[in-house]
C-alpha cells in the first residue's frame, strides 16, 4: 500500500543532531480522577471522602506549569479527632483479628494497587514533579513488595512475635517534599501488626489520598487507614488525641526536635526519621565510573529527598572530578512526565532552598559547578556539585539539600571515617572500593544506619532501613520495622502524665544541701566511700555526701553527692572505654559478665545483708541476689546470638543486619529493687557492647556500690561508672548531656518528662518509665527481650557481589 | 574507517588499575535502558541512523552467491523508497554501513554492490573465525586473500588464549563478541569496553570504534544501543567510522517501525523487502 503521510519533516533534522526529544506521558487518567472530586480533595476517613464545611482551602498546583490542579482542604482539630476515633474503633477490631485475616487484607490491597498502578504513578509524579520513571519502575513496585512482605509478616505475627501486642492507633506525619512511598515503609508495619493509622499529610500530596481511598475501597476494615489532609503544625493535635499511642514522624531534623520537645511528658512513644542527606565514600581502590554512578543514583535521580556529601580520596580526586562533570553534562532534567529525563523538578521550595545554600558556599570560598541538559525558563534546579567548601564554614555543617552534591577530599581511610563520622548525622552512606577487607572495614566503623558496599539507594522490605544519631533512632522495614509498632503483652496504655507547670529551666537544677545525719550504725562495713568512675572510688568534685537512711531511720552510711563534673568525667571514661569494649567478641564480653556473676555470688550473704537493712526480708533479699546473678549470666549468653543476615530478592550476595552498640547508656535507676533493677538494666546494656554511666537507686544505693568493688577488679576501667547523689540534678546533668547517646530512665513522672524534653538537643533514644513500677523480678519485664532491643541499634550492611 | 589508532607503548599498568565492579556494572545496564526514550519523529530518526550503523550480516555455512546478492541490495536499498519519502529522507542515501560475509563470499559481494552501483564496504570475519584458533600464519594469509578480493575492513578474531595470559593486541575497533557465541553482546560488557575506550581517548586523543554483534533483533534494542553510545562515549561516536551494529535480522524490524510510524498500522510480513 501506499505510504500515507501523516509525519512531520523534523525527522530530517533529527537524523543530523541525534538530539532526544520529548517523551511524555499522559496524565489524562491523574485529571480524570481529580475530577471525580470535582478537583476538590478532602480528608478520606474510615472508608469515607470527608469534606467539611468551612475549612481554608490550599491549591495543588502542577510544579512546572503552575497550573491549578485542584483544591484541598486545610484540616482543623476536630476533623483530626474525627479520624483518630475512626481508627480507635477499627483497632478494636483489626488487632484482635488472627495475622492470617490481616495478611488477606494487606494482599488485596496489593493488588488494588496493581490494577491503578497507572494513575498512581502518574498522579504522584504529576504532582510531586519527580520523574516519572523513578516512581513508575521503583516506587510503585516497591510499595506492592511492602505490602506483600508485610502480609507474609502478619501471617506469622502469633508465632515469631509471642510476647508483642500492637501498640494502638499510631499518627503518622509525613513532610510535603516526601513521597508516597516513605508513607508506605510505615504504614505497612503498622497495619500488619495490628495497628490502626491515622496519617497526617501535607495539604497538595493527592497520592496518599489516592492509597487511602483504594484501602478504603477494599470494602472491609474502612477505619484502619485515614488520611487528613493538613499543615505539620497540626502535628501535636493528632499526638493529643487519646487513644493515640505513637507519633511516627519523618520530616526536618529541627522540626523533629520541636516536636520531641511538645510531646515531652504526653506518655507517647514518639519516632523521629530525620533529614534526607546521605554520604558516599570513593576510596582510591574504586571502580570510579560505577562510583559516578553511584553519585547519579545518590541525587541526580530523583530517588531520594536529599543532597550527597562526597568523600572523594585525595589521590583519584582529578580522575574522579574529570568523571562526574562529564557524566553531568549527560544529565538531562526536565517535566517529571516526560520517560527521559533523570531529574524533574519539586517546586519552588526545594529549589529556592538549593539555591540559597549554592549561593552561601559561594560566598564562603567554594568552586560551583552546574551542568545538564537543563530547561531555561523554569523552576528547574540544575545538577550541581560543590568542591572547595572549606571544612569550618557554615555550609560545610549544615545538611545539603537536592540536588547538590559536596564533594571534599579526604588522605586516609581512617581520617575518612573522622570525617564521616564527625557530623551530627547518622543516615545513610556508601562505601566505594574494590578491595574487601578495606570496604568492610569501613562500611563496619561508619555510624550510620544503611551502609552500601559498591551501591547506593538499594532499598528492600526486609532490610531495616533507619538511622543513628541526629537522624533519628527509628526503623521502618524487616523486624525492626515491626517491633516500632509492637509493645511487650501486658504494658500498660498510655496515661496522660503531663504536668504542665514542669519547669525545664529549674528541673534538678540545685542541689539541696546534706548534713550530718548522726552516728552511723549497722554491723557490715560500708563499702569503699566516693563515685565509681574510670574503674576506681574517687571523691566527688562537690567534696560533699548524702546521708542514707535504712527502714527504721537509722544512718546505713554516707554517699558521695555527684554533680556535674562528676557526670561529665564519668562519660568521659565511659568513651575511653568503649573502643576497647566494642571490640571484644560477643564471647569475651559474655565470659566478663559471668565472672561478675561469680563475684556476685561470692558476696552474697554482704549483699543479702545490705538490702536487709533496708526493709527487705531475708529470704527474698537472698531471692534477689541470685536472680541478678542469673540476670547475668542469661544476658552473657544472648548476647552471642546477635544480627543475621538477611536475603534479599534481586540482590546477588547478602544483606547483614548487625546490632551494635549504642555508645555511652546513661540509665538512671529505679529506687525500688535497689541491686536486681541495677543488674537488670546493667547486663543487657554491657553484653551488647555498650559503656555505662548508672545513677543507682536514690533510697537505697549501697548494694550497688558493692558490686563495684567486684566491677574494679574484674572490667576494664571505666565500662561501668556509677554516680550518686541527687537524682533529679543527676539525671538533668546526664539527659542535657550532648555526647551520651541514650538514656533509660526509671523514676518519676516528673523525671521522665524531663528526660524526653531534654533529650531534643541531640535526639538520643530515650526509655523512660513515666512513674510507673516495674516488675523487676518477672523475667518479662526484668529480661525481656525489649531490654535487648533497646541496648542496641541496628545497622544494614549491604554486600553485593559479583566478579 | 576512522584514521587509524597508531598505537602507543603497551603499559600493562593501565590493565592492572582498572577497577570494574561487576554488580555495579549490571545494575547501570539495568539502567540505561531504562531511563532514556525515544519517540515519535525522534524515534524513526533514529531509527534510521540506526540503520546506517549497520553492518548486514550473513555468516552461515550455506551462505552462495545469489543470497549474498540479495544482501547486498538490501544494503544498499535497506528502507522502502515510498517510507523514506514520506519522512523526506529519501535523498539521504540512506545505505547500511557495510555488508560483512565470510572471505570466500567477499567477491560476491563486491560483484554485487558493484553492480547495484554503490560504494558500500565489504566487511568480511577473518583469522579463523570464529574460534581463531588457527597458525598464525594461514589467519594472516586468510586476510591477505580477503584484502585482495576487495574487502576493505576485517574483523579479525583475536588470539583469546594470548589476552587469557595477558598478551594484548591492538585494533582500531573493538568488538563485543564473533556474535557465534552463547553470549553474545550484552550491555554490561558493553559498559565496560566503552569506558575503556573512553579513557584510551582520554589518555592519548585516539578514538576506537566499537561493534556490539550478535543478538541485536529488535528496534527497539538498536534504540537503546545507541543511547548507550550516547550516554556513555557522547555524539562524536555516532557515527559508521566509529560505531557499528553486527546483526542480520535486525534491519527488517527498523524496516518495520518505520512503516508502522509512517502509516500507523502494523506491517505483513509481505508488505516489506527481504534480505
Amino acid at each position: 500500500m501506499a505510504a500515507a503521510t501523516r509525519t512531520a519533516p523534523r525527522a530530517r533534522e533529527i537524523f543530523t543532531t541525534l538530539e532526544y526529544g520529548p517523551a511524555p506521558e499522559s496524565h489524562a487518567c491523574a485529571l480524570a480522577w481529580l475530577d471525580t472530586q470535582d478537583r476538590h480533595l478532602g480528608h478520606y476517613v474510615n472508608g469515607k471522602w470527608l469534606k467539611p464545611e468551612r475549612r481554608n482551602s490550599v491549591p495543588c498546583q502542577d510544579p512546572i506549569t503552575g497550573e491549578n490542579l485542584a483544591s484541598c482542604l486545610q484540616a482543623q482539630a476536630e476533623d483530626v479527632a474525627a479520624a483518630v476515633e475512626a481508627a480507635r474503633t477499627a483497632l478494636e477490631n483489626w488487632s484482635t483479628l488472627p495475622g492470617a485475616r490481616r495478611a488477606q487484607h494487606l494482599t488485596r490491597l496489593a493488588k488494588m494497587i496493581q490494577k491503578h498502578q497507572r494513575l498512581l504513578w502518574t498522579l504522584e509524579s504529576l504532582v510531586t514533579g519527580r520523574a516519572v520513571r523513578e516512581v513508575r519502575d521503583r516506587d510503585v513496585p516497591l510499595a506492592q513488595q511492602l505490602l506483600q512482605y508485610h502480609a507474609v509478616q502478619a501471617h506469622t505475627q502469633e508465632e515469631a512475635l509471642a510476647g508483642w501486642e500492637p501498640m494502638g492507633v499510631i499518627g503518622l506525619i509525613v513532610p510535603p517534599t516526601f513521597s508516597f512511598l516513605e508513607m508506605m515503609w510505615r504504614i505497612c508495619p503498622a497495619l500488619a501488626v495490628g495497628c490502626t493509622v491515622v496519617v497526617l499529610v501535607p495539604p497538595a500530596s493527592p497520592a496518599p489520598l489516592l492509597l487511602a481511598q483504594l484501602a478504603g475501597e477494599l470494602g472491609s476494615f474502612p477505619g484502619i487507614l485515614n488520611m487528613i489532609s493538613g499543615p505539620t503544625s497540626l502535628g501535636p493535635v493528632l499526638a493529643s488525641q487519646p487513644g493515640v499511642q505513637k507519633v511516627a514522624f519523618c520530616g526536618a531534623v529541627e522540626e523533629g526536635r520541636t516536636l520531641r520537645r511538645t510531646l515531652a511528658g504526653q506518655g507517647l512513644e514518639l519516632s523521629l526519621a530525620l533529614g534526607a542527606e546521605s554520604l558516599l565514600l570513593l576510596t582510591e581502590a574504586a571502580d570510579v565510573d560505577s562510583a559516578v554512578e553511584g553519585v547519579v543514583d545518590a541525587t541526580w535521580s530523583d530517588r531520594s529527598q536529599g543532597g550527597l556529601r562526597l568523600l572523594i580520596q585525595e589521590s583519584v580526586w582529578d580522575e574522579t572530578m574529570t568523571r562526574l562533570q562529564a557524566r553531568m553534562g549527560r544529565l538531562r532534567v526536565g517535566r517529571g512526565l516526560d520517560g527521559a529525563v533523570d531529574m524533574g523538578a519539586r517546586g519552588a521550595a526545594a529549589r529556592d532552598l538549593a539555591q540559597r545554600y549554592v549561593h552561601e558556599a559561594q560566598s564562603q570560598g567554594a568552586q560551583v559547578f552546574q551542568a545538564g541538559d537543563v530547561p531555561s525558563d523554569s523552576p528547574f534546579y540544575p545538577p550541581t556539585l560543590i568542591s572547595d567548601l572549606p571544612p569550618a564554614s557554615p555550609c560545610a555543617q549544615t545538611e545539603v539539600p537536592w540536588p547538590l552534591v559536596v564533594a571534599s577530599p579526604f588522605r586516609t581511610a581512617k581520617e575518612a571515617l573522622a570525617v564521616a563520622n564527625g557530623t551530627p548525622r547518622g543516615g545513610s552512606a556508601s562505601v566505594w572500593s574494590e578491595r574487601l577487607g578495606q570496604a568492610l572495614e569501613l562500611g563496619y566503623r561508619l555510624r550510620m544506619g544503611i551502609v552500601w558496599i559498591n551501591a547506593h539507594g538499594l532499598r528492600d522490605p526486609a532490610v531495616p532501613t533507619g538511622g543513628c544519631k541526629e537522624s533519628g533512632s527509628s526503623w521502618h522495614g524487616g523486624p525492626d520495622g515491626l517491633y516500632e509498632y509492637l509493645r511487650p503483652s501486658g504494658t500498660p496504655a498510655r496515661q496522660p502524665s503531663l504536668s504542665e507547670n514542669l519547669n525545664y529551666d529549674t528541673f534538678g537544677l540545685a542541689v539541696p544541701s546534706t548534713l550530718p545525719a548522726g552516728p552511723e550504725t549497722g554491723p557490715s562495713s560500708a563499702p569503699p566511700y566516693g563515685l565509681f568512675v574510670g574503674g576506681r572510688f574517687q571523691a566527688p568534685g562537690a567534696r560533699s555526701s548524702r546521708p542514707i537512711q535504712d527502714s527504721h531511720g537509722n544512718l546505713h552510711g554516707y554517699v558521695a553527692e555527684g554533680g556535674a563534673k562528676d557526670i561529665r568525667g564519668a562519660v568521659e571514661a565511659a568513651h575511653q572505654a568503649a573502643p576497647g569494649w566494642v571490640g571484644q567478641s560477643p564471647g569475651a564480653r559474655a565470659a566478663l559478665l559471668g565472672a561478675l556473676a561469680a563475684a556476685l555470688e561470692r558476696r552474697e550473704s554482704a549483699l543479702a545483708a545490705r538490702l536487709e537493712r533496708h526493709g527487705v526480708e531475708l529470704k527474698v533479699a537472698k531471692a534477689e541476689v541470685e536472680l541478678s546473678v542469673r540476670r547475668l549470666r542469661a544476658w552473657g549468653a544472648r548476647a552471642q546470638a546477635q544480627g543475621h543476615t538477611l536475603q534479599v530478592a534481586e540482590l546477588r550476595g547478602p544483606v547483614l543486619r548487625l546490632r551494635e552498640p549504642l555508645g555511652v547508656l546513661a540509665i538512671v535507676c529505679p529506687d525500688e529493687w535497689p541491686l536486681l533493677a541495677f543488674v537488670s538494666l546493667l547486663a543487657p546494656a554491657l553484653a551488647h557492647g555498650n559503656t555505662v554511666v548508672l545513677v543507682p537507686s536514690g533510697t537505697c544505693p549501697i548494694p550497688a556500690l558493692e558490686v563495684c568493688q567486684d566491677v574494679a577488679t574484674l572490667l576494664p576501667a571505666g565500662l561501668v561508672n556509677v554516680v550518686t547523689g541527687d537524682r533529679d540534678h543527676l539525671t538533668r546533668c546526664l539527659a542535657l548531656h550532648q555526647d551520651v547517646q541514650a538514656l533509660w530512665y526509671f523514676g518519676s513522672v516528673q523525671g521522665s518528662q524531663f528526660v524526653e524534653w531534654a533529650s531534643a538537643g541531640n535526639l538520643k533514644p530515650v526509655w523512660v518509665n513515666r512513674g510507673l513500677p516495674r516488675a523487676w523480678d518477672q523475667d518479662a519485664e526484668g529480661a525481656g527481650p525489649e531490654l535487648g532491643l533497646r541496648a542496641a541499634q541496628t545497622k544494614a550492611l549491604w554486600l553485593p557481589m559479583g566478579d | 574507517m576512522a584514521a587509524h589508532n597508531l598505537g602507543t607503548e603497551l603499559d600493562l599498568s593501565w590493565i592492572s588499575k582498572v577497577q570494574v565492579n561487576h554488580p555495579a556494572v549490571l545494575r547501570r545496564a539495568q539502567q540505561v535502558q531504562a531511563r532514556r526514550t525515544v519517540k515519535k519523529e525522534w524515534q524513526a530518526a533514529w531509527l534510521l541512523k540506526a540503520v546506517t550503523f549497520i553492518d548486514l550480516t550473513t555468516l552461515s555455512g550455506d551462505d552462495t552467491s545469489s543470497n549474498v546478492q540479495r544482501l547486498c541490495y538490501k544494503a544498499k536499498y535497506p528502507i522502502r523508497e515510498d517510507l523514506l519519502k514520506a519522512l523526506n529522507m529519501h535523498d539521504k542515501d540512506i545505505t547500511t554501513a557495510a555488508v560483512c560475509v565470510y572471505p570466500a563470499r567477499v567477491c560476491d559481494a563486491v560483484r554485487a554492490l558493484k553492480a547495484a552501483g554503490c560504494n558500500i564496504p565489504v566487511a568480511s570475519v577473518a583469522t579463523g573465525f570464529p574460534a581463531g584458533q588457527t597458525h598464525l600464519k594461514t589467519r594472516l594469509e586468510e586476510i591477505r586473500l580477503a584484502v585482495e578480493d576487495g574487502a576493505t575492513e576485517i574483523d579479525v578474531v583475536i588470539n583469546r588464549s594470548l589476552v587469557l595470559t595477558g598478551q594484548w593486541e591492538g585494533s582500531d575497533f573493538i568488538k563485543t563478541s564473533t556474535g557465534k557465541e552463547t553470549v553474545n553482546a550484552t550491555f554490561p560488557v558493553a559498559i565496560v569496553m566503552l569506558r575503556a575506550i573512553r579513557d584510551f581517548f582520554w589518555k592519548t586523543g585516539n578514538k576506537i570504534g566499537f561493534k556490539p554483534a550478535g543478538g541485536i533483533r529488535s528496534a527497539k534494542d538498536a534504540l537503546a544501543w545507541l543511547s548507550l553510545i550516547k550516554e556513555e562515549l557522547g555524539d562524536e561516536w555516532l557515527k559508521p567510522e566509529l560505531f557499528r551494529i553486527g546483526a542480520s535480522t535486525l534491519l527488517s524490524d527498523i524496516e518495520r517501525q518505520i512503516y508502522h510510524h509512517v502509516t500507523g498500522r502494523y506491517a505483513a510480513y509481505h508488505d516489506l523487502p527481504m534480505s
